[in-house]
């Protein structure tokens, strides 16, 4: 199949399918005289049930989450009934241990968004523009197959490529390029390696979504008009596909404020991240919930108040272009 | 595009390929090796690891287990993020932007966090620990990834199309079904592979909501205690083979269906 | 502070008392009242042997449900969302975390008196002042661990690791890794000083002043150390892909490697290590409580189940009479000379507050330098 092979289906009214039929029918329209009686009311019911979602199943978990980061202990215990207090947020703001890895962890996720787009964006494209439509599909699930492996079990596919002794080292020895092994791993190298890895999908799904639906006429019209291909680019493909670059960064740039087996597992001694840092108050001794939700709570502030200007400037852009 | 271009494009994408099966080559040759361990040199090799997959009932047990999982938290993530990207775009209201942010907060919220909170919301509706649970949980974490994908591609949907339809007659109930939704499908098609990946994917949730069957995450980190050994690969080289195999049959039956439909 | 040594003897052969009733499966003795019911545990892979399982369910009839864990804290954080009524009865502590699971009401004291094989665990183990707590036992000891040295034999001699500073050394620069928590403890201990703190209890500059001693040399022993790391499974990875030579290690991953014919050997060197230990724990309202007993007497019953836990963990049984169900290289893989046992002392929790507020920023401190 195609992924956008889909033209305005024919209005119900020229041939009486099922549609037809169900529109003639007494109850269906009962029901619609009902739920379509003013826009006023089809929009009230449009909007009814993601509300009740949301607020039920989406604000349940924060608040608790910020319920606990505002706790002295959790989980309580007989002997220690918790209290409210806001010291765990004052401690991620007086200690100045915790700023470093949080602005390396933001610093990090802005680098890692952006070299992902600079790599996917000619993958989606080629994927999207010069893959003939009905082998599109088959050349896109060659790049998803990967990701039905856990990520940990990737990881550790990993290692035995880059470690001392691995493929990537083997084979560069045998080649003659190198005598002794070189060390790949708990590097920035292997790092970036794994992350990318598992961020390149979330970036390629809306970037390719929005480059194939551009319609090829348009490229016909500008290169007729003269247009050369850098301009074409330039005028013509980056702004209509910038809805797909604004969703897939801010995808990517959430994920990588939160992923923490990859840098755990292929970072090196000095590349601690915020996650890192969150989880510790979670599984090292210490135990101290209270403040690793505190600090989950400034982080996830952060990273969406970023990403909200973010699309606000994307959305400015787009709109710019359309004029 | 000129011709060079075009054939550096080609180039990138197929030493991207090459960057993500790489390691999956590696995994599915580590699967033969007769050790506890995976790594080179590989002396001696056994089939013995990727047979004891077929043998182990606990592994099929948690394919199985991770399977109706992935495809039921799919179903319904779809079913409500479609309609969140639907009732949140075009328009302009109060409290949209506060609608929107709450919408994409399950995607950013600390796994452990998520899920101990799941954990203490399930008690407190009377769900049991258990599959219906972990399907909740997913469910919820996976409908804004969908919202992202189809609000995307819906706000290129030209309005004309809606306005031909509603012309010749179609309510927005039928609009929505015979225009707006086919529109939809690829990015649907495309946030509900995303959905089954991440549910296949996902430990922490499964861990804390789950009851004493464990899904393939939760099975294959307990195994990983002991080490990562040759039967982590095969098992992971199963369920890819089989995902992959399964991918490809989906493909060539959609494409038989739309040939059909075209020649109908 | 009470030093808690291990003596060889004592450790792998204990006494003779109640190895004859040992012959025959206790369980089926005791447990024909039994019928039906089911058991939950809470565990790591491969600490209740499949063929025990399915002995015991056939045997007396009742269900065994396994629910895999991998990490304490989680366990922890599970059963405390599962208050006030856990749908665990046996769960598996690490003996240094008692006090956690203990204050926060977690555990119900264990009846010894209820478990007629309680006699079949080295007394080393089972009568330990660690494992008395309020004056009550809280958990059986099934398998114990110890922070090791672990070296490739083929690159660094058996001599140099006699000593945890090796591991510091030039010679090895960017081809070790360690534990950074773990690891502070021991170092603490190799420099003359109570790697658990207690001694300290009443004299906090002097814990702080030892602390900061540790993370400064820590940090100025980063430009050498390859990775710090977290799970056996990595370091296992990092001595195969050999990205490492050296390293900071629990000995069951190490134990693992042994067995499987990689050339890696450890050692408790000259200076001391810490140990801990694994045990079954009944949880507080436990729904099954009765079983739980019968599970935990069935489990104890026979050296051989001992050895079995020993062969598929990697870690030291705590079982009395175990070595003969062992093959050489398992127990050359389980277990160590008298001589470096002498030096092992387990990890304690009585200051453990004391020790992780000082210790959590430390190591946030390293790893941010």
């Amino acid at each position: 199949m195609t992924l956008s092979n889909t033209r305005p289906a024919s209005g119900p009214a020229d041939r009486p399918g099922f549609w037809g039929r169900l529109s003639g029918s007494g109850p269906y329209a009962a029901l619609t005289d009902v739920l379509l009686a003013s826009p006023r009311r089809q929009f009230a019911i449009l909007l009814i049930v993601p509300v009740i979602w949301v607020l039920l199943t989406h604000l349940g978990p924060i608040l608790q989450m910020i319920n606990v980061s505002l706790l002295t202990n959790y989980p309580p215990g007989p002997n220690n009934v918790p209290t409210y207090t806001l010291e765990h947020y004052g401690k991620f703001f007086t200690d100045s241990i915790f700023i470093q890895p949080f602005l390396r962890t933001l610093i990090f996720s802005s680098v890692l968004t952006l070299t992902t787009l600079i790599i996917i964006y000619p993958v989606a494209y080629f994927l999207a523009r010069h893959v003939r439509r009905d082998r599109q599909m088959m050349f896109l699930m060659l790049l998803l197959i990967p990701f039905w492996v856990g990520e940990i079990v990737r990881i550790f596919a990993m290692m035995i490529l880059l470690g001392n002794n691995g493929a990537l080292n083997l084979a560069l020895q045998w080649l003659g390029l190198t005598e002794r092994p070189i060390p790949f791993m708990y590097t920035g190298f292997s790092l970036s390696a794994g992350i990318i890895y598992l961020t390149a999908l979330y970036m390629l799904m809306p970037l390719y979504s929005a480059l194939e639906k551009i319609p090829p006429s348009l490229f016909e019209a500008a290169a007729d008009l003269g247009a050369g291909p850098w301009t074409r680019f330039r005028r013509i493909t980056l702004p209509l596909s910038l809805e797909g670059v604004s969703s897939g960064c801010t995808l990517v740039f959430l994920i990588s404020t939160g992923v923490y087996a990859t840098p755990v597992l292929l970072g090196g001694p000095s590349t601690t991240l915020f996650s890192e840092v969150i989880a510790g108050f979670f599984h090292v001794a210490g135990d101290q919930w209270p403040v690793g939700a505190a600090f989950a709570v400034i982080m996830l502030v952060t990273a969406l108040l970023l990403t909200g200007a973010f699309t606000k400037l994307m959305a400015h852009l787009a709109g710019r272009v359309k004029q | 595009m000129t011709r060079n271009t075009r054939i550096l494009m080609q180039c990138i994408y197929w030493a991207f390929v090459l960057y993500l099966l790489i390691p999956l080559a590696l995994m599915m040759l580590m699967g033969f090796k007769d050790s506890k361990f995976i790594g080179f040199p590989i002396r001696d090799v056994t089939l013995d690891w990727y047979l004891a997959v077929f043998q182990d009932s606990q592994v099929l047990n948690a394919m199985g287990y991770s399977a109706i999982i992935g495809v039921l938290s799919t179903a319904i993530a779809l079913f409500m993020g479609t309609w969140i990207a639907v009732a949140l775009t075009g328009r302009s209201f109060w409290g949209r932007a506060i609608l929107l942010g709450l919408t994409l907060l399950p995607a950013v919220i600390p796994g452990v966090i998520s899920a101990i909170a799941f954990r203490i919301a399930a008690r407190l509706v009377g769900l049991e620990p258990g599959m219906w649970a972990i399907i909740w949980s997913h469910a919820i974490h996976n409908v804004p990834f969908v919202v992202l994908v189809v609000m995307a591609r819906l706000s290129t949907l030209p309005k004309s199309y809606g306005e031909a339809a509603q012309d010749l007659g179609a309510d927005p109930i039928i609009t929505f079904f015979r225009v707006t939704l086919p529109y939809l499908t690829p990015a649907m098609i495309g946030g509900g592979i995303f959905c089954l990946l991440l549910s296949f994917d996902d430990f922490v949730r499964s861990f804390f909501l789950g009851g004493y069957e464990p899904t393939l995450p939760v099975l294959i980190f307990a195994k990983l205690r002991s080490g990562m050994s040759p039967e982590i690969n095969a098992i992971s080289t199963v369920v890819l083979v089989l995902t992959a195999v399964l991918g490809l049959w989906a493909e060539r039956s959609m494409r038989g269906m739309k040939k059909r439909a075209a020649n109908d | 502070m009470t030093k808690l040594h291990l003596n060889r003897r004592r450790f792998l052969h204990g006494t003779a008392l109640g190895a004859a009733a040992l012959a025959s499966p206790a369980y089926l003795r005791h447990g024909m009242a039994q019928t039906g019911g089911e058991v939950n545990i809470w565990t790591y892979n491969n600490f209740v042997p499949d063929d025990f399982k399915a002995q015991f369910e056939s045997e007396t009839g009742i269900k065994v449900n396994i629910r895999l864990v991998d990490d304490q804290g989680k366990q922890f954080n599970l059963l405390a969302a599962e208050q006030p009524n856990p749908t665990v009865d046996i769960l598996t502590v690490a003996g240094h975390r008692y006090l956690q699971f203990i204050d926060s009401d977690l555990l119900a004291p264990m009846d010894t008196g209820r478990l007629s094989n309680w006699g079949n665990i080295n007394p080393v183990f089972s009568e330990s002042d660690w494992g008395t707590i309020n004056g009550e036992k809280w958990g059986a000891p099934i398998l114990s661990g110890a922070e090791v040295l672990a070296y490739n034999t083929e690159v660094v001699s058996a001599e140099e690791a006699q000593s945890w500073d090796t591991l510091f050394s030039d010679k090895y620069s960017q081809q070790t890794a360690y534990i950074l928590q773990d690891m502070m403890s021991v170092l603490m201990l190799a420099r003359g000083y109570d790697g658990n703190m207690i001694e300290y209890l009443n004299d906090e500059a002097e814990a702080a002043r030892i602390m900061t001693e540790m993370r400064d040399f820590l940090i100025e022993q980063k430009p050498h150390v390859r990775k710090y790391y977290d799970g056996g499974a990595e370091v296992q990875q990092m001595f195969v892909n050999q990205d490492i030579v050296l390293a900071h290690a629990w000995n069951g991953p190490i134990a693992t490697l042994i067995t499987d014919g990689f050339p890696v050997a450890m050692t408790i060197p000259k200076e001391g290590s810490y140990g801990f230990v694994y045990t079954f724990n009944i949880a507080k309202g436990a729904p099954n409580a009765d079983n739980a007993y019968l599970f935990l007497n069935a489990l104890l019953s026979s050296p051989e189940i001992g050895a079995n836990l020993s062969r598929s963990s990697g870690f030291i049984s705590t079982y009395k009479d175990v070595e003969q169900h062992l093959t050489e290289i398992e127990r050359k893989a389980t277990s160590f000379p008298e001589e470096q046992l002498a030096g092992l002392q387990f990890f304690r929790a009585e200051a453990n507050d004391l020790k992780y507020r000082l210790m959590d920023p430390a190591v946030e401190q390293i790893k941010a330098a």
